[in-house]
């Protein structure tokens, strides 16, 4: 098993997505960031409230740990999908297999090997939120704010989300293996159709549901704020998404188990 | 260093995709220390063998096993079986060496293993460039060493030679009968049978997923030779050879010219000399093995295919 999963961290070191994700990543965080220190307790006008000032523990932690989980796991979701898909686009399926016949193991080895990854991805994210966050907030004369209450913890939990959901894309990616089909419906379940779900469920009085939902786990275990919905505890919000990448998995390798490598 | 190879078992093999089938219980065996070609033209179920004995693909019934055992049972298969199956199969972002590196890791294979298996595909110079940039020359040299990796007992080629130049070739044959010469087991499919025709051994032809023949190559029957002859006076030489050669079976071509079949040009020639016919080509057609393996293969349901010996449908002949 050790052998597998160095294997599948040579092939994901072996290519150029991964630091071409990254570095979308990198960049998606700092407009995050800033974006989020730059209008924290601005009003947006039309005489709607303007969200947390800088001077609240939220919105410190919402510019730190907040905009690193959602500038970065999105890439972090692509990077896993590929790395699924991508033994198909380019039929190496055929020579991973050949190294180890029994199927599930090579789909755990992949998830092992992508969470390193996913953690390093979160790391990086972390340290450009706090970096860009910490500029503008300065710029704009508040508080660094480093000691505010549970950041820490807050910044853990993003870099562990963001770990996730490389294992939510292999999940998706054995669910569904044409490569273009699974990004495609990987980021309009998270970027649209979800938000959409969520608020349905909100107008419907069934946030118990909603709070299931993966972004709103992930939102659990980054503990920023959303006036919506009720969240499940970090852990349960973790496991929870670990949840959907294990059985994602699960059923796209029972269905695959037997199928023809042709 | 001689090893002890492993026996290849196909068994009943069948496979039906949907209505389609593309094995139809196909049984043969291939032994080790002897270059086995496997033939057949295209889509008569040579990679779906190859597949079903890798585990890849889930035969409809039947078994096709290494050494006794499925592909799945065997603990660390890439150092028992080396297979490289298309040269298309690899990463286009990857260098040579590092999609040697993923296969050697991932059967706990030495790394160090990579550059030797480079060297000796003669792929060292070009090791650290992407495997997009290749020629299919470079990547079926590149899927050889993949196959290698492992130092496998038996090693199963799909189509190896395709892509090669001459010179290439000739290195392969060469490759491949050392290997043979080690005991491995060798089994290389290829449905152009010049391809192979001075590498193998032992012959393995299918068609339409039914076996066709198998046996030594040298036992191939290269069937009756035949004799075209042009002259000015073809019904007199008809006339001739009916009475002197009367188990000649004779045929006019559409260039008028005749073609006399199951007699040598030599007894033509001589003939036309004492009876005084004229001629003005008199030549032997090649008996070759290629013609054969056409004739054998083109269609199995026909028995009689230019009464070159093709085998009788449905039942396969052992040589």
């Amino acid at each position: 098993m050790t052998g597998l999963v160095r294997a599948e961290l040579r092939k994901i070191s072996s290519t150029r997505l991964w630091w071409g994700l990254l570095l979308a990543a990198v960049v998606y965080t700092a407009v995050s960031a800033g974006a989020t220190a730059g209008f924290a307790g601005v009003e947006p006008g039309g005489g709607q409230p303007a969200s947390p000032g800088l001077d609240t523990a939220s919105a410190i932690r919402g510019v730190y740990a907040g905009a690193a989980f959602s500038g970065a796991y999105i890439l972090a979701m692509i990077l896993g999908i590929t790395g699924m898909t991508g033994e198909y686009r380019y039929q190496t399926i055929t020579a991973t297999f050949l190294s180890c016949p029994r199927r599930g193991r090579v789909v755990a080895a992949k998830m092992a090997a992508h969470l390193g990854y996913g953690l390093g991805y979160g790391v990086v994210a972390l340290v450009t939120a706090v970096v860009v966050g910490a500029i503008v907030i300065a710029a704009r004369g508040y508080a660094l704010g480093f000691s505010t209450d549970g950041l820490g913890r807050a910044m853990a939990l993003a870099v562990v989300a963001v770990a996730l959901w490389t294992l939510v894309g292999i999940g998706i990616g054995t669910l569904i293996r044409n490569q273009i089909v699974a990004i495609l419906v990987g980021v309009f379940l998270t970027f649209l159709l979800e938000p959409l779900v969520s608020l349905a469920l909100h107008a419907l009085d069934w946030d118990a549901v909603s709070k299931y939902l993966p972004s709103n786990a992930s939102t659990a275990l980054t503990s920023a704020s959303n006036p919506y919905v009720d969240f499940l505890s970090w852990w349960a919000g973790g496991l929870v998404l670990l949840g959907y990448a294990v059985v994602f998995a699960a059923i796209g390798v029972l269905l695959s188990r037997r199928r023809d490598i042709t | 260093m001689v090893r002890e190879g492993q026996r290849i078992d196909v068994v009943g093999l069948t496979k039906r995709f949907g209505a389609v089938t593309a094995l139809d219980d196909l049984t043969f065996h291939v032994e080790p220390g002897a270059v086995t070609g496997f033939l057949g033209p295209n889509g008569a179920g040579k990679t779906t063998t190859l597949r079903c004995l890798l585990g890849l693909v889930a035969p409809t019934a039947g078994t096709a096993t290494v050494g006794g055992r499925l592909y799945r049972d065997i603990p660390g298969p890439a150092t028992v079986v080396g297979a490289s199956l298309e040269a298309s199969s690899f990463h286009p972002g990857r260098t040579a060496r590092a999609h040697l590196q993923v296969l050697a890791l991932g059967s706990n294979i030495p790394v160090s293993r990579c550059e030797e298996m480079l060297a000796q595909v003669g792929l060292s110079a070009v090791a650290g460039r992407r495997v997009g940039g290749f020629s299919l020359g470079m990547r079926q040299r590149l899927a050889l060493a993949a196959a290698l990796i492992g130092d496998p007992s038996v090693l199963l080629l799909d189509e190896p030679a395709n892509g090669l130049d001459p010179a290439g070739i000739a290195w392969l044959r060469g490759f491949l009968r050392a290997l043979a010469a080690e005991g491995r087991t060798v089994l290389v499919s290829s449905h152009v049978l010049s391809e192979v025709q001075q590498s193998v051994d032992d012959v393995v032809v299918i068609s339409r997923g039914r076996l066709v023949r198998r046996g030594p190559l040298s036992e191939l029957d290269t069937g009756p030779h035949a004799v075209r002859v042009r002259t000015p006076e073809p019904a007199r030489l008809r006339e001739v050879l009916a009475v002197h050669l009367p188990d000649a079976a004779l045929e006019t071509q559409p260039d008028g010219a005749l073609r006399a079949i199951g007699v040598t040009a030599e007894q033509v020639g001589h003939l036309a000399h004492v009876e005084g016919v004229e001629l003005h080509e008199l030549a032997a057609e090649a008996g070759d093995l290629e013609k054969v393996f056409l004739a054998m293969t083109e269609d199995v349901e026909q028995p009689d295919m230019d009464g070159l010996g093709a085998a009788q449908p449905g039942q396969p002949v052992t040589l």
